[in-house]
């Protein structure tokens, strides 16, 4: 009797929310079925997050640069920078690649808040700093998405997190757990791997911002604990100290602070150029590198061909030090949701 | 009949070669149709890439040049290759050379030749190809002994403005892409390591040389031009046919045009070779050799291929064979000109006096 129960169970998942739980914790663990929650609660977060706002607000956006300055009245919580660049000219809209309110960067895909001053930062203006880290960071990003989609279903690829983007050092990285002892890719392995960052970047996926409340960011990264113990030190530095930022690009879903590129579509050449094997204080990773430039920024194979093997040096970045439950400080323990 | 460079009898339509000098038998086959190709063939690697503007500031630009300079400055080193002895039946690789000019030379007894100089530009051999790869490709270089091939190539080229794939032809050997390419076939005795250079040296005044090139592209000429033909009277009555070709047929029983027949059509851009050309001097700082004739095929500037003669009567001996497989010039001192020993040399005293006693 019961195992027919039992049976029934997983044969039909029902809509329910505790037997939604159970039914995910009974299958085998896979990337593809973690990915899978982890956008359905990025989904029904986002959808919670919008019904907050039940009036709709204006507010006035300085706008300074091409083709003219110019005031732009948007909604408040809900405008976009890129809503006010579909207002003025296709050329920006194409281009911008992150913006710049009240001197803050600030995502493409991120609603304003207040009054503002705006600027759009692009890839060919005289110091594109901005624009370049941002892109090396969706870059880094992106690799991880690819990391954890690309391995077979009998390994549970675990991502660990991703070094400060420095586009000096030549390569962007990301450090992965594959739970192998060694790996030492071909290059036909690491063209596939390329392969799958121009899918990603041919599909125009769009980075999706959210700020979500600690206990909901560990809930969705419960399968992954390198994410788990970095989440209390990440909200505890966070303005409110009890919130995470969160991007979707995709299906894919990851932690990041700092400003993502508006699209993939603005990925060009990318190559995934190495993996590293590194030694951390909790066990060994793996650093992928790769090295990618922005979409229309041609260059010949030869010159390329340079800037993939510098990628192939091992990054200078920082080797992530995982904080394990003894290093965790009492005080920032969360309390219970 | 003539011998091909392997020592297998030929036919060819030795009209075409001579000229106006027309053999009492013409050969009429289809050897002339489809001779101009405008495209190199499709299987080979695409080397120019389609240029597009690249958006490197200039100390980028400036520092890839470095990159590019120190990469291919040190010559290359690899385990050398044993050197093959020369024997009687030895065929050895030929050089690619520009066609830079001509200049009359004077034998001791005053005999004025006018001489073409051909410059052996920056000559590397690229690949050598076994007998048994050989085979693949060109059955007929095997049937009478193992024949080998080596690619060389000539005039080093940018690497940034090469397509990948061409590029991958040098990158193992560790030297530029090459702007001009050539296979010759030899005996496998001959063969060179790839990123050997060749200089012209590797020949030496007096011997006699084969010079293969393509001839100038004289377009579309008419009969008088392409084929020799009289034309008719300026005058007396000649009515509209005073270049033209005439007739064209002989009616009767053929009641056809035969095929062969002589009429205006595209001339020149054709390959051509000339056989037993005598090297009369040698600039080895400048890789220049002096080869007699002002008739090498070709334009001034061209590519012209030049290799040891097929002629039965400048067969080499034991005592006169040339450097063997080639002269390696980094190895060992050699003056810088070189002169046949018939070639009155200006710079040299032309009448000495005895002491008057």
């Amino acid at each position: 009797m019961q195992t027919t129960h039992r049976q029934l169970l997983l044969a039909t998942p029902l809509r329910l929310c505790c037997l939604r739980q159970r039914f995910y914790h009974k299958q085998t663990l896979t990337n593809a079925v973690v990915q899978k929650k982890r956008t359905e609660l990025f989904s029904k977060e986002a959808k919670r997050q919008a019904a907050l706002i039940t009036d709709i607000e204006k507010i006035e956006v300085k706008y300074y640069g091409h083709p003219e300055d110019c005031t732009l009245i948007m909604n408040k919580n809900m405008s976009t920078p890129f809503n006010c660049a579909q207002h003025i000219n296709q050329m920006i809209l194409e281009r911008s690649v992150v913006a710049e309110v009240d001197g803050q960067v600030w995502d493409m895909h991120r609603p304003l808040e207040d009054n503002c001053g705006l600027r759009f930062l692009h890839f060919r203006q005289n110091d594109p700093y901005y624009a370049n880290k941002a892109f090396w960071r969706s870059a880094s990003l992106m690799l991880g998405a690819v990391l954890e989609s690309v391995f077979k279903d009998n390994i549970y690829v675990e991502l660990c997190s991703f070094p400060s983007p420095n586009v000096r050092s030549g390569s962007f990285v990301y450090d992965v757990d594959l739970k192998i002892t060694k790996w030492e890719p071909t290059k036909e392995e690491l063209r596939i791997l390329s392969g799958e960052m121009v899918k990603l970047a041919m599909a125009s996926h769009r980075f999706e911002r959210l700020e979500v409340d600690a206990n909901l960011a560990l809930k969705i990264f419960s399968d992954n604990h390198f994410k788990r113990n970095q989440i209390p030190h990440i909200a505890a530095q966070s303005s409110s100290g009890n919130t995470v930022v969160v991007y979707r690009m995709g299906t894919f879903v990851e932690i990041s602070c700092g400003p993502m590129i508006s699209n993939t579509s603005h990925l060009g050449k990318v190559s995934v150029a190495s993996v590293h094997p590194i030694e951390t204080n909790d066990g060994q990773l793996f650093r992928v590198q790769g090295v990618a430039l922005p979409r229309g920024f041609m260059l010949n194979h030869f010159s390329y061909g340079l800037l993939e093997k510098r990628a192939q040096r091992l990054n200078s970045g920082r080797i992530p030090v995982i904080p394990t439950v003894e290093s965790l400080p009492p005080q920032q323990e969360l309390s219970a949701a | 009949m003539q011998y091909n460079r392997l020592g297998h009898l030929t036919r060819q339509d030795t009209s075409s070669s001579l000229g106006p000098l027309a053999f009492a038998t013409q050969i009429r086959n289809m050897s002339r149709v489809k001779r101009r190709h405008s495209q190199p063939p499709f299987w080979l690697p695409k080397t120019t890439r389609t240029m597009y503007p690249e958006e490197l500031t200039p100390e980028n630009e400036s520092y890839v040049s470095e990159v590019i300079a120190d990469q291919y400055s040190s010559p290359l080193k690899s385990d050398p290759w044993e050197r093959g002895a020369w024997h009687e039946k030895s065929i050895r690789c030929g050089v690619i050379a520009r066609k830079i000019g001509i200049y009359p030379m004077w034998t001791k007894n005053g005999t004025r030749l006018l001489t073409t100089l051909l410059q052996v530009t920056d000559n590397h051999v690229i690949k050598y190809i076994p007998p048994e790869d050989l085979m693949e490709t060109e059955k007929k270089a095997n049937r009478l002994r193992p024949t080998a091939a080596l690619i060389v190539g000539a005039d080093a080229a940018d690497p940034r403005m090469v397509t990948k794939e061409f590029f991958s032809l040098f990158s193992e050997t560790g030297i530029l892409p090459k702007k001009k390419l050539s296979k010759f076939l030899i005996t496998p005795n001959a063969k060179l390591a790839p990123g050997t250079p060749l200089y012209a040296s590797h020949f030496r005044p007096g011997n006699y040389v084969d010079v293969a090139g393509v001839t100038i592209d004289r377009g579309f000429q008419g009969v008088m031009k392409r084929w020799g033909f009289k034309g008719m009277p300026a005058s007396h009555g000649v009515t509209k046919s005073h270049r033209r070709g005439g007739t064209i047929g002989s009616g009767g029983e053929k009641a056809r045009v035969l095929p062969g027949q002589k009429m205006p059509g595209h001339m020149g851009r054709e390959r051509r070779i000339l056989k037993g050309l005598k090297v009369w001097r040698i600039n080895t700082h400048y890789n220049v050799l002096w080869v007699s004739g002002p008739a090498i095929p070709g334009s001034t500037g061209s590519y012209v291929y030049i290799y040891d003669s097929f002629l039965p009567t400048r067969k080499y001996t034991a005592e006169n064979h040339p450097p063997f497989p080639t002269l390696f010039q980094d190895e060992q001192e050699i003056d810088e000109e070189l002169y046949d020993p018939d070639l009155h040399v200006f710079s040299e005293p032309a009448i000495s006096f005895a002491d008057e006693k």
